[in-house]
């Protein structure tokens, strides 16, 4: 159960924030020039694997057990919390949705003022776009895979999701060559938020001490939980928008 | 400084309200299970899907006020 929730989640968390690092690629590659977009890609991807390699031993030297399952809780309640939030805000109608087409064109009007460098002189301005916007959403992707993947037995399927979805994401943008409009980003968000949460909630009880009714399939009741009360806040959330249109 | 700011967005979000809420929970849980350690190994795990529910609660409807308050 732990272990397919646990791919689920690093698919879905990994897919959604490489879709949107591909559509800034993707901007900076059909609006400048595929090499700077691809090196400054690519430096970004070096720098997220060093944060990578630092991280995991790093959490896993510092603890252990129960204290370890606490400190990867609090991370994935952080993390599931805020894509939550975001979430219901979004589907309550009260935030933009979010779409990866919508950066893909923001990106391109950011770089529409810098005058592209003659051929055979590096375009900064593309590199340096390209790097910031895939550094950070490689970063978050990182710090979730490895919350996801620091408890034991968590890795495997932490790092085989993250690999199916890095798969799919390059599939597409490969095949499409500009971000795709119809995914329900904002949907699945949540659902990723649901997930996150409930792992969160899950492993801060379990390394405080708490024997959960059911063992792991405590996972489902949590989870159903969690998804009821974010389907009741955006139902409530949206109720005044929609008599303020009537 | 942008991409620090944003790294502090990624981690703590962009509310402060959820780190601090999420720390609140962590110490009334270690708390509680201080006091009461049996009561907190049965239910403790409702206590605290009780208290994260509620967070994501406050912290939406929160942030659904400001933004009308815009």
């Amino acid at each position: 159960m732990q272990w397919i929730l646990t791919a689920l989640g690093a698919t879905a968390a990994a897919g959604l924030e490489l879709l949107e690092a591909l559509a800034i690629i993707l901007a900076v590659g059909a609006s400048r020039r595929w090499r700077d977009a691809l090196l400054g890609a690519g430096a970004a991807v070096v720098a997220c694997l060093a944060v990578a390699a630092a991280l995991g031993p790093a959490l896993l030297a510092q603890a252990s057990g129960d204290p370890l399952r606490v400190i990867v809780g609090v991370l994935l309640l952080l993390f599931g919390l805020e894509w939550l939030r975001k979430g219901v805000l979004r589907l309550a109608g009260r935030r933009a949705r979010s779409s990866s087409a919508a950066e893909y064109d923001e990106t391109r009007s950011e770089l529409e003022d810098d005058p592209l460098p003659p051929p055979g002189r590096p375009d900064w301005a593309g590199r340096i776009v390209a790097f910031k916007g895939v550094l950070l959403e490689g970063i978050e992707v990182v710090l979730i895979v490895s919350a996801l993947g620091a408890r034991p037995g968590g890795l495997a399927p932490a790092l085989v999701g993250t690999t199916i979805a890095l798969v799919l994401v390059v599939g597409l943008g490969v095949w499409a060559r500009r971000p795709l409009s119809r995914v329900p980003e904002t949907e699945l968000k949540c659902g990723v938020g649901v997930v996150l949460t409930t792992f969160g909630t899950f492993f801060c009880a379990e390394g405080l001490g708490v024997d959960w009714p059911g063992g792991d399939l405590a996972l489902l009741y949590v989870g159903a939980v969690v998804a009821a009360v974010a389907a009741v806040q955006v139902a409530a959330l949206a109720r005044p928008a929609a008599r303020v249109k009537a | 400084m942008s991409v620090l700011r944003e790294l502090r967005k990624l981690v703590l979000g962009e509310t402060w309200v959820l780190p601090l809420g999420v720390a609140a929970l962590l110490a009334a849980s270690l708390i509680l299970r201080a006091v009461a350690p049996d009561l907190w190994e049965d239910a403790g795990g409702f206590l605290l899907l009780g208290g994260v529910v509620g967070l994501l609660a406050a912290v939406s409807a929160g942030s659904a006020s400001r933004r009308r308050n815009r």
